[in-house]
C-alpha cells in the first residue's frame, strides 16, 4: 500500500512538472526559431539588396555609349571588391561600434560584436550591400570621363569613412538618432549620402566633352540600350524588396506591409515620370519612366515603416515629379549627369526624408522609432528633425566628398584624356571594348564610326 | 595623324593638344573650331591655380588663349610638353 502511494506521488510530481519543463522548452525553440527565421529572411534580403549591383551595372551600361560599358562593368566589379573589405576592416566599426554621438570606435573587422536577433555575420554583409549600393550611386554621374583610379581611391574613402560616419549618426545611435530621426532603410544615409558625393565629384569634374553647346545648351547624349537601362530599373525594384522589408532585420509580419507601400510607391513613381515627361517633351521617355521608379524607391526608403498605402502612393507619385524637375534643372546649370542619379536618389532622398516628417502614423511612429508627422497632428517637430538630418548629413557628405575630390583633382587629376574620352574608356582604360569592336561607334576621328566631322576636317586639312 | 605629346581638357568643350611642332586648340561643342599655333609663336606659357586652373597662352602677336578648369596635372603636362618642344627646337636660345 505504502509502495502504491509512492508510485502514485511521483507520477503526480511527474505529471505537474512536466508542463512547466515543456513549456521552458518551447520557450527556448521558440527563440531559437525566431532566430533561425531571422536569419534566413536577412540572409534572402542581403542577396536581393547584393543583387542591385546587377541592376546599377545595367542601369549604367544602357545610359552609356558602346565605347565606355567595358569600364562601367569593371568599376562596379572593381568596387565591390574595395567595399567590402574596407567595410569589414573599418567602416562596420566606424558606423555601428560603440563609440559617441558622431562615429563608432570599435568593431574593426567585426570584433567584439555580439549578435543582436541575427548573427553579427549577417548583419555586416547585409550593411555593406547597403554601403555598396550608396557607392554606386556616386559613380552613375560620373560615367564616361572619370579616370579609373580615381573610382579606387575614392571608393576607399566613401565607404571606410564618409559613409560610415553618416550611417552612425542615424542608424548607429549617434546624433541624429538621439533627436528622433526616421529614416527606415536609407533614404538619407544610403541614398543621399550618395548622390551628394556624386554632385561634388561632378562638379569637379564638370561634363562631357559635346555635352554642352557653343551657347551653354544642354546636348542629349543618348545611352545605347534602353533596354538594358530598364532591365536594370527592374532588378533596382526588385532589389528593394530586400532593400525596404529586409530593413527590419527579422521575420515579422510587418515585412508585408513595408512591401506595399515600397511597391505602390514604385509603381506611382513611373507614372509621376511618364506625367512629367509628356507634359514637358510631348512623349514618354522610357528611361524617365525608369527613374521615376527608382526616385519614388529611393523616396520611400525613408517612410516605407512609417506611412499608410495611400501616403505611399502620394509620396511616389510626388517624387517622380521631383525627380524629372530637378533632372532639367541640374542639367540646365551645367551638371552632366548621364544616368540622373542626383535627381534619383538626391531629390528622390530629400524628398522622402522630408516625407515621414509629413505622413507618419502615430501608430507606426510608435512602433518605429520618431514622432508622428505633420499631417497627423504631430506638428512641426518631425518635419524639423528630418530637415535637419538632411543638411547635417547631405553637407557633410558633399564637402568631404568635395575636398576629397579637388584633392584628386590637384594631385592626380580626375579626368581621362580627351583622346580616351573621345575613343571610349574601354579601350584606354581595360585595354578592350566591352562589344565586338566592329560594332562600336566611337566620337573621334581615329576610331570607327565617327560623330566628329569638323575634328575629322581639321584632320583631312592637313 | 601622330598622338599628341601631351593632351587635356578645360571649360566648354575645349581640347588642348600638343605635337611636336605646334600645339592644337580644340573648341566648339562639336570640335569644329580647331587652332593650330607655332611653338615659335608660343611666347609664355602659365598655369594658374590648384583645382580648378587655367592654361594661359600668349602668342608673339598678342593674342592670349585662357583655357580653364583644367586638372592641375593636365595643365603642367601641357606647360611641361611645350616647354620641352621649344627647347628641342632651339627656340630658347
Amino acid at each position: 500500500m505504502r509502495r502504491l502511494g509512492l508510485i502514485l506521488a511521483v507520477i503526480l510530481v511527474v505529471v505537474l512538472a512536466l508542463p512547466a519543463v515543456a513549456f521552458a522548452q518551447d520557450a527556448a525553440g521558440s527563440e531559437e526559431l525566431q532566430f533561425v527565421a531571422n536569419t534566413i529572411w536577412v540572409m534572402v534580403a542581403f542577396v536581393l539588396v547584393l543583387f542591385m549591383q546587377a541592376g546599377f551595372a545595367m542601369l549604367e551600361v544602357g545610359f552609356s555609349r558602346m565605347k565606355n560599358v567595358g569600364s562601367v562593368v569593371a568599376k562596379i566589379l572593381a568596387n565591390m571588391g574595395i567595399g567590402v573589405l574596407v567595410f569589414w576592416a573599418v567602416g562596420f566599426g566606424l558606423a555601428f561600434g560603440e563609440g559617441n554621438a558622431l562615429f563608432g570606435a570599435e568593431g574593426f573587422f567585426l570584433a567584439g560584436f555580439e549578435p543582436d536577433g541575427i548573427p553579427v555575420s549577417l548583419f555586416f554583409i547585409f550593411q555593406a550591400a547597403f554601403a555598396l549600393v550608396s557607392l554606386a550611386i556616386v559613380w552613375g554621374t560620373m560615367l564616361e570621363r572619370t579616370k579609373f583610379p580615381v573610382y579606387l581611391i575614392f571608393a576607399v574613402i566613401f565607404v571606410g569613412l564618409i559613409y560610415p560616419m553618416v550611417a552612425h549618426w542615424v542608424w548607429g545611435g549617434g546624433w541624429l538618432s538621439g533627436l528622433g530621426k526616421q529614416d527606415f532603410a536609407g533614404s538619407t544615409v544610403v541614398h543621399l549620402s550618395g548622390a551628394m558625393a556624386a554632385l561634388a565629384g561632378t562638379l569637379i569634374l564638370g561634363p562631357r566633352i559635346g555635352k554642352y553647346d557653343d551657347e551653354g545648351r544642354p546636348q542629349a547624349i543618348h545611352g545605347h540600350n534602353m533596354p538594358l537601362a530598364v532591365l536594370g530599373v527592374l532588378i533596382l525594384w526588385v532589389g528593394w524588396q530586400g532593400f525596404n522589408p529586409g530593413s527590419t532585420l527579422a521575420a515579422v509580419p510587418e515585412i508585408a506591409d513595408i512591401a506595399l507601400t515600397t511597391n505602390l510607391a514604385a509603381a506611382a513613381g513611373v507614372l509621376g515620370g511618364i506625367v512629367m515627361s509628356y507634359a514637358y517633351r510631348r512623349n514618354v521617355d522610357v528611361g524617365m519612366a525608369g527613374n521615376g521608379a527608382i526616385a519614388a524607391l529611393v523616396a520611400i526608403t525613408a517612410s516605407c515603416a512609417f506611412v499608410a498605402p495611400w501616403a505611399s502612393v502620394i509620396i511616389g507619385f510626388i517624387a517622380g515629379i521631383v525627380m524629372y524637375a530637378s533632372l532639367v534643372f541640374f542639367d540646365n546649370i551645367g551638371i552632366d549627369d548621364p544616368v540622373g542619379a542626383i535627381a534619383a536618389h538626391g531629390m528622390g532622398g530629400v524628398w522622402g526624408t522630408l516625407s515621414t516628417g509629413f505622413f507618419a502614423t502615430p501608430a507606426l511612429s510608435e512602433a518605429n522609432g520618431g514622432n508622428p508627422g505633420l499631417f497627423y497632428g504631430g506638428g512641426l517637430g518631425q518635419l524639423g528633425v528630418q530637415a535637419v538630418g538632411i543638411v547635417a548629413a547631405g553637407g557633410f557628405v558633399f564637402i568631404a566628398s568635395l575636398a576629397v575630390f579637388a584633392l584628386l583633382k590637384a594631385t592626380i587629376g580626375v579626368r581621362v584624356k580627351p583622346d580616351e574620352e573621345l575613343n571610349g574608356l574601354d579601350i584606354s582604360e581595360h585595354g578592350a571594348y566591352g562589344y565586338a569592336e566592329s560594332l562600336v561607334a566611337t566620337d573621334h576621328p581615329n576610331g570607327n564610326g565617327s560623330s566628329n566631322p569638323a575634328a575629322a576636317t581639321a584632320q583631312s586639312r592637313e | 595623324m601622330e598622338p599628341p605629346i601631351a593632351q587635356a581638357a578645360g571649360h566648354n568643350n575645349h581640347i588642348v593638344s600638343v605635337y611636336e611642332d605646334r600645339v592644337q586648340i580644340t573648341s566648339g561643342w562639336q570640335g569644329q573650331k580647331v587652332e593650330d599655333i607655332g611653338h615659335k609663336d608660343i611666347s609664355t606659357v602659365e598655369v594658374r591655380g590648384m583645382v580648378n586652373c587655367t592654361l594661359t597662352l600668349e602668342i608673339n602677336n598678342g593674342r592670349v588663349y585662357q583655357i580653364g578648369r583644367m586638372a592641375r596635372p593636365d595643365a603642367r603636362s601641357i606647360k611641361t610638353a611645350i616647354e620641352l618642344q621649344k627647347q628641342k627646337a632651339g627656340l630658347y636660345e
